[in-house]
């Protein structure tokens, strides 16, 4: 496991978009391990439009996190990030985000790119008002406080909350919708482009789920946002987001607009995973799990990491990568060597209904 | 509100319970206290009558052995509740002015000692989590656990070999140097300052371990909650998310180790104060206890008692203003 060299090249693989705001080239996060080399991102490459909504699609410990994390440059200890990550700012020079020093990554870090995490009440400091987050956010920033709480009441009111019961309450004062929009608000308040979700709706209700996403779509428009929403939850997503990007094993499988991917995604794994989510068009009995369990990120499988879970496999996918490749399309990338059978192999056990074509 | 009326109301029964331990402990130990004290004034003065001793023993303790044990206990809690814990046998005069001299240096060492217990265990077990498996963290670990497990009266009687008998740096006993008169001078604070070194110091080196390390592990605790990553990518200087986020609520559990830390103090006040000859509050309980001066054990027990409710009292109201999440009664609404 020791050596480990980088399994798809570059260039060829990465749909590049016109005008992007974050292009993430190769990002790769290691763990030194006991047992070995814990490789948690493999070469992700992917480009993020000026204000679009990508969805990140993946089962958990498939790596998204991780990718989420690598936007920000705000992988944990004692994960090593390398690659390389460009910020394109609406006006001015492209920012490398890999290469900034302490300061340029904490002004880069919720003043350009901000991040909502799951689990909203664990993001917020119990022993402080929900206020004191917005105030000394604004303080360690040097924005100027009272616009900037003029902003966060203006935010907290978008998000149909009271702007000053919440400002006066502790977190664990709010309920967990509550919560989780405070701190929506709360990654807005320095009015960033790209706003990095992982996960925010995970320990939500469905109904406060969809009041959610409704919400950030509003947001989206009135403050032109790049969202990056990082799920399981791969029909949740595909009605907010443009683009949606599927990961496995650590690596992207699957890019392609959402409707490409919802009505005819190339990828067995991305097949099978719309097929194992419940729906209620769709008989109980239809559901199908995935057979196996997710890749080990110290022991990843040679070749195509899906094989040993795939009905296509064959020693091509076992003994190489196959590689990003447009498939229907241009824009429709998969890595997949059998994708012109995958839909045969795999039939979706319900039609999907689909906005346009 | 009525949350604090009800705790107070806990507390005063406490005190009424232990007044009370106080004065059956008094009329059934055995060999009586009262029968004691009538027998001494009886070998002083041989010709007072039983009636005139008995007087005399009720005018000392608050207790007449002769009177019916209702009445007697009714009469020494009515002058409880006036302040009058008797006279001392020892001393002739009244126990209420010998407690009140006392217990202000009891306090005084105390407060230096907790001052310095509480400073010293935070700010290391803090640095310690922080550096957590570093060899600083290891080593003070290892002398925080080896200092607190010795007794507090062994380190005390250490320091008062090395530094007090063989280096003569400090004073072996006593408040204050008996050259000075006590006052509000430069002269008189530094003075008694430099005496209450060794015995706070015992107190100290004992202890702090015991915070160092319960402040280490609620440091490591907090230092891996997703507030602390969020607050670091939210931009907040490290000493803010020091003292804000890790110092604020890896001390909250401490309060009430802290607590325990004052009742603890006063109790072994009996026995450091007599190694120290230190006139506090402890010194003149185990005194009484040697010269059987019944009242002044009476007394000081009961104030060593009151203190310690109104120590834990004060922290259990509060609790609530530290810890948002413990509202005290609680005006606050939940949405």
């Amino acid at each position: 496991m020791s050596t480990h060299e980088p399994t798809r090249t570059n260039d060829a693989r990465t749909h590049e978009v016109a005008d992007p705001i974050l292009e993430i080239r190769d990002a790769e996060v290691v763990f030194e391990m006991d047992r070995g080399v814990s490789r948690v991102l493999d070469n992700v490459s992917i480009d993020i439009e000026r204000g679009e909504v990508l969805g990140i699609v993946g089962e958990s410990g498939s790596g998204k996190s991780m990718l989420a994390s690598a936007m920000l440059d705000a992988v944990v200890d004692p994960g090593i990030l390398s690659g390389e990550i460009t910020f394109h700012p609406p006006d001015g020079e492209p920012v490398d985000v890999l290469a900034q020093d302490q300061e340029g990554i904490r002004e880069l870090r919720w003043e350009d790119i901000s991040m909502v995490f799951q689990g909203a009440m664990s993001s917020f400091n119990p022993t402080m008002k929900v206020g004191g987050h917005f105030e000394e956010t604004l303080k360690a920033h040097e924005y100027d406080v009272e616009a900037g709480m003029e902003r966060a009441r203006e935010l907290l009111a978008d998000l149909y909350l009271e702007p000053d019961r919440v400002l006066d309450s502790f977190a664990h004062e709010l309920s967990g919708g509550m919560q989780q929009r405070a701190l929506i608000a709360l990654s807005l308040v320095l009015e960033p482009d790209v706003l990095v979700m992982d996960e925010p709706t995970a320990a939500l209700d469905l109904l406060m789920q969809r009041s959610i996403l409704a919400l950030l779509e509003e947001l989206k428009a009135k403050y032109d946002l790049t969202l990056v929403f990082i799920t399981h939850d791969l029909p949740l997503i595909a009605e907010l987001a443009d683009r949606l990007a599927v990961m496995y094993a650590f690596e992207l499988v699957e890019v392609a607009d959402s409707d490409s991917i919802l009505s005819r995604a190339v990828h067995p794994y991305t097949r099978s995973l719309l097929n194992a989510t419940p729906n209620l068009d769709a008989p109980l009995s239809e559901m199908r799990p995935i057979e196996g369990s997710a890749p080990d990120p110290v022991n990843v499988p040679e070749g195509c990491s899906y094989h040993p879970r795939c009905p296509l496999a064959d020693e091509e996918c076992v003994s190489q990568d196959p590689g990003f490749r447009p498939t229907h399309t241009e824009d429709h990338l998969a890595a997949c060597f059998h994708w012109e059978e995958a839909s045969e192999a795999i039939p979706f056990n319900i039609e999907r209904e689909v906005n346009d074509e | 509100m009525n949350w604090f009326i009800k705790r107070i109301g806990q507390g005063l029964f406490t005190v009424f319970a232990v007044a009370t331990l106080t004065f059956v402990l008094v009329r059934t130990m055995p060999g009586s206290p009262s029968q004691r004290l009538a027998s001494q004034i009886r070998e002083q003065q041989p010709n007072m009558s039983t009636q005139e001793i008995n007087a005399m023993v009720a005018q000392r303790i608050g207790v007449d052995p002769d009177r019916p044990l209702h009445e007697a206990y009714i009469e020494y809690m009515v002058n409880l509740a006036q302040g009058n814990l008797g006279e001392s046998i020892n001393y002739q005069e009244p126990v209420f002015d010998i407690i009140a001299r006392a217990l202000p240096w009891t306090a005084f060492v105390m407060t230096i000692s907790l001052l310095f217990v509480f400073v010293m265990g935070l700010g290391l077990g803090a640095v310690m989590a922080y550096r957590e498996g570093s060899r600083f963290d290891v080593g003070s670990s290892l002398i925080a656990i080896f200092l607190s497990s010795v007794p507090y009266y062994v380190a005390a009687v250490i320091l008062i070999y090395v530094l007090a008998i063989e280096l003569s740096a400090f004073p072996l006993s006593g408040r204050y140097p008996s050259d000075v008169e006590p006052g509000f001078t430069l002269a008189f604070v530094g003075g008694a300052l430099y005496h209450a070194v060794l015995p706070a110091a015992s107190f100290v080196i004992t202890s702090w371990g015991g915070f160092a390390l319960g402040m280490r592990g609620n440091s490591i605790q907090v230092l891996g909650q997703d507030y602390i990553r969020v607050a670091k990518l939210r931009g907040l200087t490290d000493r803010r998310i020091a003292l804000r986020y890790v110092g604020r609520n890896a001390v909250l559990p401490m309060w009430t180790s802290f607590l325990i830390t004052i009742g603890f103090m006063f109790g072994s006040s009996i026995i450091l104060e007599e190694i120290f000859s230190y006139r506090g509050i402890g010194y003149y309980m185990f005194d009484s206890i040697d010269n059987r001066d019944y009242p002044v054990m009476m007394g000081t027990f009961l104030v060593i008692t009151i203190c310690v409710i109104v120590a834990v009292l004060i922290a259990d109201m509060t609790y609530g203003k530290i810890d948002p999440r413990v509202e005290a009664g609680g005006d606050n609404e939940a949405y």
